[in-house]
């Protein structure tokens, strides 16, 4: 073991890194050992990243560090069904639904049984088959957004490995949740989704526990998506208690794969969401769509990087936010064209909406080209509600709540109407109304 | 119906209205003109209750409650109506949506029980027929890509829906085709009877030739210099705003 690895000048170190090396003392070992030490070994030797690292200058993560943090219970064996407690209202009869129950997916025998689709455990591949798992796990970095990942890549109880070999007819949903048991504590679900050529799926993770306070939750998802496959993939935060979660996906895209990407925030006291693209073939499209409420003390932080590595290569990115309370909202976005991505085309879109004197949103698009040879476009804006809509529905006699709310909701339709999977966006759409004054009379508009 | 007193009001600082004094009673139909700038839109901006609009004094009495009281809203749902004359583009709103909550709130309000969609539907769509719009504009947001006339003929719709006791149409009549002034003469015509009345604001006689006034006024530097019946707008038309000011100072 390395001399990083050794408990040492404690005194420094923040109580949760102290609590994820417990946790890594702990663990029990599989056949990942190397690549979980180099992991780390080079979180330990980096620490938890701070306001000084350029990807986390809008996220303090002092509370966060400042927590000893336990293990959650094992889960593996307890094979619970879905946890009704935190059931979503959408699950269409052609789905695919697996529990993961603070990172351990519940699977039963049945459930990698369908055409176009193999489902693996990821502790039963690091037991059985670290080789192939090793080769699939993004390799370890220093980058401050990939912080995270090391932690993750480090502790991962479980997780799942999901092979798309054909087209799909209904959607992957993956429920995670957390369960705490009195105490904060803190899980790593991994899930890596490997799309074969051609290939076609939707994949929906939602993230609802039921009511663990300060418990932490750093997903890790890894998609790739070899050619002409076709991904669209959801991760929607709707927990309702004070938990925090750090979401980082990883993107990799094929010549002509084409994904369609939504990160909603709906819940949780802090959501970090990362999405780490790369375009890697030449063709390879992406729409990444974030919609962002912040709502009391609630602080979501989305960050995007897209980069562009191939030549025809498209991206377009459509922020909504909306900050009411004392909350405040982060959109986050760079895109880097490297020399060799000739004619690509890039678009940032980010709008925002204030919607109290204490709420804050910042958004700050970037961009970084390395060829000539590109379209890029980014318009940023952030306002409050326009005061002549409103007044004009005043006028028509719709009472200031509502009519604020319809115009709240507007505002984030540009994301919704462009979801495929309606039974999903009614989902969104009724979680996120209630977060609106007035739903009920919300509702009588959908 | 309704009663201003000695209305004055500012916007941005500066003093629009200069003493207001306006009497309409039921089943009367009145137009104000009057030059740009003369306060026109103002008035009518101020008798729906727009906040940035400053009423610095005088009084409203509509069907005898205090206007100026209440919060635009409820106004609304008192009876008062404001044909706009820019009417709003809000993108991701339906139309339908929202003359169907429009209705509703005023008929909760009157304590009648509320329609349900399909009674709306039926009705609405009864409405459009006889304002001679195509059903496309029930899916559509409100105004959201409606050409000029069309934001006009739907603001008379929704008129049609509402039923106000009060409307108070500011510049319904600009930028309209003959054709579609017509039908939208006879969208505000369908609602003249005993029990309710329509201010017309208008800059053109044109407009009184579908819709005949009971009485016309001429609102020039925040008041109304001149008042008169029908045939003053015709004497507007021919001799100009500038004539009434000159006949004043003669």
């Amino acid at each position: 073991m390395s001399a990083a690895l050794r408990p040492g000048a404690a005194a420094s170190v923040a109580p949760a890194q102290r609590a994820f090396e417990a946790a890594w003392r702990a663990r029990a070992p599989d056949g990942l050992g190397f690549l979980r030490e180099a992991a780390m070994e080079r979180f330990l030797r980096l620490g938890l990243p701070t306001q000084r690292d350029e990807t986390w200058r809008y996220t303090n993560l002092r509370r966060i560090a400042g927590t000893n943090f336990g293990a959650p219970a094992d889960r593996k064996a307890s094979g619970d069904p879905w946890p009704s407690a935190v059931a979503p209202e959408y699950v269409p009869a052609n789905a695919l639904c697996i529990a993961i129950v603070d990172g351990h997916p519940q699977l039963d025998p049945a459930s990698g049984l369908r055409a176009g689709l193999e489902i693996r455990s990821l502790r039963d591949m690091a037991n059985a088959d670290a080789a192939t798992l090793a080769a699939l796990l993004v390799p370890p970095s220093d980058a401050d957004e990939l912080r995270w990942t090391l932690l993750n890549t480090a502790l991962f109880a479980d997780g799942l490995l999901i092979r798309v070999t054909g087209r799909l007819d209904g959607p992957v949903i993956l429920l995670h949740s957390m369960t705490g048991g009195g105490e904060a504590t803190a899980s790593h679900p991994r899930v890596i989704v490997e799309a074969a050529d051609g290939a076609a799926a939707t994949i929906i993770e939602r993230h609802a526990d039921g009511g663990v306070p300060a418990a932490l939750c750093n997903a890790v998802t890894q998609i790739r998506a070899g050619e002409n496959a076709t991904i669209e993939h959801y991760r929607l935060f709707d927990a309702e208690a004070a938990s925090n979660h750090i979401a980082t996906l990883h993107l990799r895209l094929a010549q002509e794969a084409r994904c369609k990407q939504f990160t909603i925030a709906l819940g949780g006291s802090l959501v970090r969401t990362d999405l780490l693209a790369s375009l890697e073939g030449s063709g390879a499209a992406l729409d990444a769509y974030a919609l962002l409420v912040g709502h009391l003390a609630r602080h979501v932080d989305c960050l995007n990087v897209v980069r562009h590595e191939a030549p025809h290569t498209t991206s377009a990115q459509t922020a909504r936010s909306i900050a009411s309370g004392t909350s405040r909202v982060v959109f986050n976005s760079k895109v880097v064209v490297a020399a060799r991505a000739k004619h690509a085309e890039s678009r940032q879109s980010s709008r925002g909406l204030l919607l109290s004197p204490d709420a804050e949103i910042d958004t700050r698009p970037q961009l970084e080209i390395h060829t000539d040879e590109v379209k890029c476009a980014h318009g940023a804006t952030t306002g409050r509600l326009d005061p002549s809509m409103l007044f004009y529905m005043l006028s028509r006699g719709i009472d200031r709540a509502t009519a604020q709310s319809l115009l709240v909701y507007a505002f984030l339709a540009d994301v919704l109407t462009d979801m495929s999977d309606a039974g999903m966006r009614a989902s969104i759409e009724t979680a996120l109304i209630a977060q609106l004054p007035d739903s009920q009379v919300l509702r009588a508009f959908r | 119906m309704l009663n201003i007193v000695n209305l004055s009001a500012r916007v941005a600082g500066k003093n629009i209205l200069n003493g207001i004094n306006l009497d309409v009673g039921a089943g009367e139909v009145h137009a104000i003109m009057g030059p740009n700038g003369s306060g026109k839109s103002t008035l009518a901006q101020v008798l729906a209750g727009r906040e940035d609009y400053e009423v610095t004094g005088g009084e409203v009495r509509f069907e005898g409650r205090d206007l100026l009281a209440l919060k635009p809203e409820e106004r609304a749902r008192a009876g008062f109506f404001l044909g706009f004359q820019y009417p709003v583009e809000i993108p991701g709103v339906n139309n339908v949506y929202l003359l169907k909550a429009a209705l509703n709130a005023k008929r909760r309000a009157a304590g009648e029980p509320e329609v349900d969609a399909y009674e709306f539907l039926a009705l609405i769509k009864q409405k459009m027929k006889f304002m001679e719009m195509s059903e496309t504009f029930l899916t559509r947001a409100v105004n959201e890509g409606f050409s000029g006339g069309e934001k006009k003929r739907n603001e008379i719709l929704q008129m049609l829906v509402l039923e106000p006791k009060l409307a108070v149409l500011d510049e319904t009549d600009s930028g309209l085709d003959i054709d579609a002034l017509k039908i939208v003469a006879r969208g505000v015509n369908s609602l003249r009877d005993p029990k309710r009345a329509v201010i017309l604001v208008t800059h053109y006689q044109r407009l009184l030739d579908y819709i005949e006034p009971d009485r016309v006024h001429v609102l020039s530097g925040g008041r109304i210099l001149k008042s008169g019946d029908k045939s003053l707008a015709l004497e507007l038309e021919k001799r100009g705003y500038d004539w009434v000011r000159e006949s004043l100072v003669a």
